[in-house]
C-alpha cells in the first residue's frame, strides 16, 4: 500500500500545527465559534448533538494493522472506546473533547493518517472497490488511481472552496462494488482504443433531498489524462455551479439542469485546454505510484484447500460463515473475507478498541497486514490462504466478528441518526437493530439470499436510502419518528433509486413491513432470483400491498 | 416554559442554563424559565462563548422537553438511546 514521501508527511505535520493553533486560538475565546467552524469542518471536526465528533480518513479504504491498532488507541484514549466506520470508509470518534483534537491529530499524523477533507465543501475521500487488488473479475487495480487522485485533490487551491462538497469513486470491474453512479463522479476502469488504461466517467449522481444517478459523460478518457478531466469537471461545475441554496449546488443539480450534452460541451471546452497543459499523467510517474500496490508474495497454491474444505464438513457454522463472508480471489488458494460490523442488535459500523486490535493482529497474520474499509460499514480482510481461513474464522467469533451476514437482509447500512447526529429527523439505529432482531434467523436469511437494506435518519441519505433495495427514510411528522420506505433501488452497474411506496409508517411497524416484504418476495420469486431481480420483473405494487396489508392508520 | 441550553466549549456536551445562569450537565438541574426570563437568559449565556456554544431555549414542561424538537431533546438531555455510549466505556 501507498506509504508517505516527505511531502506527505510535511503536509500533515503542518496541517496537524496548524489546526492545533486554531484549537488553542478557540479554546481561549479568541476565535468565535462563527470563525471557528469552517477551520474545524476543513480539519473532519464536527459539533453533534452530545460532543465533537472527529471523522479520520482512511484513503480508498485501505489501511494495515499499525493504522488499526492507532485507531483503536485514540477510541481507547481520547473516546468511549469504540469507533464508528461510515459510508464514505472513514471512521468517526463521537466524543473527543476539543482540547484532545491536537493529540488525537498528531497520533493519527505518526501512522500516516489525518482528518483533513473529511467534511467541508472539498474533494471528500475518494472510495473504491473494497476488493480491490483482489478481486478476480478486476481489469486492473483502481487503488494507484485513488492515490492520484487523492495527491492531486488534497488541499488543491483551486477546488478548496467549492460550491458543495464533491465526492469521487473508482472501480477497476464491470461488476460496481463502490456505487460508483451514486457520485459527483463515477470511474470505471476500461480499456481504451490503444489498449491502455481508460476510464469511463459518469457524472452528477448524488443521493440527499434530491438524489439523481449518474450519466456517462465519457466512454474513455486515456489515463493520461484523467487529472486533466477531473479538473475539466470540477472547473466547469466550480465556474457554472449554483452558490445560493444549499440544497441546489451540488454538480448533479447543475447537470441536470442544463442537460448532459450542454454540461459535456463545457467540460469539453475546459478539457481541450487542460490536456495539454502539466496535468498530463507521466507514465513513470503513474508506474511509480502502481509500485505501491503491487501484489503481495502470494505462494503458489492449489485452487482448493484441504483444511478449509474439511472445515466446512465439520462445521456448519463454518460453513455458513464461508458462504456468506468468503469471496473469490483472483489468486489460486487464497480468497477476500468479509468481517461484517454488523452483529444480531448491534449498532451497524461500530467496532470497539478490543476488536479493532484484534482484527489488526489478524490482518497481519492473515491478510499481509491489509485491511479495507467497505462502504457498507463493514471490514474487509483482502488475502487469506483458503488454508487458514478456518482459523481465521474461528479467532474472529473469539471478538465477535463472525457474524455470518455479509450482503444478506441484516447487513443493514445504518447512518447515526438522531442518537448522534445534529442533522437527523429521527433515529435510524434502533430501526435497524430491531430489524436485525426479528431477521436474525440464519436459515431465514439465505433463503432470502442478497438483499441490500439501507437506513437514513433524514433527507441527506448518509445511510444510502435512495439506493438500498429496501430503502427506509426517518423523517419527522409533528415531533413524532415516522419512516418512508422505499423499494427497488440499487447501487450497483443497474443503478436505480427506489420507489416510495406510499404513506410513512411509525418506528415499531418498519421491521414488521420489511419483514412482510421479504416474505412476499420468497412466495413471487422465479428459479434463481434475487430480490432486486424479482422487483425489477414485478415492479413494486406486490410490496406495497405487504407493507400497508395490516396498516389501517399511518401518517 | 423554557430552558436554556446548549454545548460545552471544551468538549462539546450537553449544557443548560442553571442557578444564577451557571453551566449544568442535567437537564433536572436547568432553571424553567418563563418566555420573557429565558430571552434575558438566552441573551446572558450568548455573551459567554467560552463556555456555551450556539446556546438556544428549549420549550418543556417541568424539566421535560415538550415543543416539537422534544425527542431531539431528550436524547440531548439522556444520550444515545443505543449503542456502545449507552454501555459506558471509559469515558
Amino acid at each position: 500500500m501507498y506509504r508517505y514521501d516527505e511531502f506527505d508527511h510535511a503536509l500533515v505535520r503542518e496541517r496537524v500545527e496548524e489546526f492545533s493553533d486554531q484549537v488553542a486560538r478557540r479554546a481561549s475565546g479568541a476565535l468565535t465559534e462563527d470563525e471557528f467552524k469552517p477551520l474545524r469542518l476543513m480539519n473532519g471536526v464536527y459539533l453533534q448533538l452530545h460532543a465533537y465528533m472527529l471523522r479520520v480518513a482512511i484513503p480508498y479504504g485501505t489501511f494495515n494493522s499499525r493504522q488499526m491498532r492507532r485507531l483503536g488507541h485514540i477510541a481507547r484514549t481520547y473516546d468511549k472506546g469504540y469507533g464508528h466506520f461510515t459510508t464514505r470508509t472513514n471512521i468517526q470518534y463521537n466524543w473527543p473533547a476539543l482540547t484532545d483534537l491536537p493529540a488525537m491529530l498528531r497520533d493519527l499524523a505518526q501512522v500516516e493518517m489525518h482528518a483533513i477533507q473529511t467534511s467541508g465543501n472539498c474533494i471528500r475521500n475518494t472510495t473504491t472497490d473494497v476488493f480491490a487488488g483482489a478481486a478476480d473479475d478486476e481489469i486492473e487495480d483502481p487503488r494507484p488511481w485513488c492515490e492520484i487522485i487523492r495527491q492531486w485533490s488534497t488541499i488543491h487551491p483551486e477546488f478548496s472552496f467549492l460550491p458543495r462538497k464533491f465526492k469521487i469513486a473508482v472501480i477497476g470491474a464491470e461488476k460496481d462494488r463502490a456505487a460508483i453512479r451514486t457520485h459527483d463522479v463515477g470511474l470505471q476502469i476500461v480499456k481504451g482504443e490503444d489498449g491502455g488504461t481508460a476510464f469511463r466517467v459518469f457524472v452528477g449522481g448524488g443521493q440527499g433531498r434530491l438524489p439523481h444517478i449518474a450519466q456517462e459523460i465519457a466512454s474513455a478518457v486515456p489515463a493520461a489524462d484523467l487529472l486533466a478531466y477531473l479538473t475539466a469537471i470540477l472547473r466547469a461545475w466550480n465556474l457554472l455551479g449554483r452558490r445560493d441554496n444549499i440544497h441546489k449546488a451540488r454538480i448533479k443539480i447543475l447537470v441536470a439542469s442544463v442537460g448532459l450534452e450542454a454540461f459535456r460541451e463545457e467540460v469539453d471546452k475546459h478539457y481541450a485546454t487542460l490536456r495539454h497543459e502539466d496535468l498530463r499523467i507521466p507514465e513513470d510517474e503513474a508506474a511509480r505510484i502502481q509500485a505501491y500496490f503491487a501484489p503481495p508474495a502470494f505462494e503458489t497454491l492449489p485452487k482448493t484447500s484441504g483444511p478449509f474444505d474439511r472445515a466446512l464438513l465439520a462445521d456448519p457454522d463454518f460453513a455458513r460463515f464461508a458462504r456468506n463472508n468468503v469471496r473469490r480471489h483472483r489468486q489460486a488458494g487464497y480468497a477476500s473475507v468479509v468481517v461484517s460490523l454488523k452483529p444480531v442488535g448491534g449498532v451497524p459500523g461500530d467496532i470497539t478498541a478490543d476488536q479493532m486490535d484484534a482484527v489488526a493482529d489478524l490482518a497481519e497474520r492473515y491478510s499481509f497486514d491489509e485491511l479495507r474499509a467497505a462502504y457498507e460499514q463493514n471490514l474487509v480482510l483482502p488475502h487469506v490462504k483458503l488454508d487458514e481461513v478456518p482459523a481465521l474464522w474461528r479467532a474472529l467469533h473469539d471478538v465477535g466478528l463472525a457474524t455470518a451476514n455479509a450482503d444478506l437482509a441484516t447487513d443493514v447500512i445504518a447512518c447515526p441518526g438522531l442518537d448522534y447526529c445534529s442533522l437527523a429527523n429521527a433515529r435510524s439505529i434502533p430501526v435497524a437493530q430491531a430489524l436485525s432482531k426479528r431477521l436474525a434467523d440464519m436459515d431465514y436469511q439465505e433463503r432470502l439470499g442478497p438483499v441490500r437494506i439501507n437506513m437514513s435518519g433524514c433527507i441527506n441519505a448518509c445511510g444510502h436510502h435512495h439506493v438500498g433495495h429496501i430503502g427506509v427514510l426517518g423523517v419527522d411528522r409533528k415531533g413524532e419518528e415516522y419512516y418512508q420506505i422505499t423499494v427497488g433501488g440499487s447501487p450497483d452497474e443497474q443503478a436505480a433509486l427506489g420507489d416510495i411506496v406510499g404513506k410513512s409508517l411509525p418506528a415499531d411497524e418498519v421491521a414488521p413491513a420489511i419483514q412482510r416484504t421479504l416474505d412476499r418476495y420468497l412466495q413471487i420469486r422465479a428459479d434463481g432470483e434475487r430480490f432486486i431481480d424479482t422487483v425489477r420483473r414485478v415492479g413494486p405494487d406486490p410490496f406495497r400491498d405487504a407493507i400497508y396489508e395490516t396498516l389501517d392508520a399511518t401518517a | 416554559m423554557k430552558i436554556v441550553t446548549a454545548n460545552r466549549l471544551s468538549d462539546g456536551r450537553v449544557i443548560y442554563a442553571g442557578v444564577d445562569n451557571q453551566p449544568v450537565e442535567r437537564i433536572d438541574q436547568a432553571s424553567v424559565l418563563d418566555e420573557a426570563t429565558a430571552e434575558i437568559v438566552l441573551a446572558e449565556v450568548v455573551g459567554r462563548p467560552d463556555v456555551f456554544v450556539n446556546p438556544y431555549a428549549v420549550e418543556v414542561e417541568g424539566h421535560t422537553p415538550s415543543g416539537r424538537d422534544r425527542l431531539k431533546e431528550h436524547i440531548r438531555s439522556a444520550g444515545p438511546t443505543v449503542g456502545h455510549s449507552v454501555a459506558g466505556g471509559v469515558g
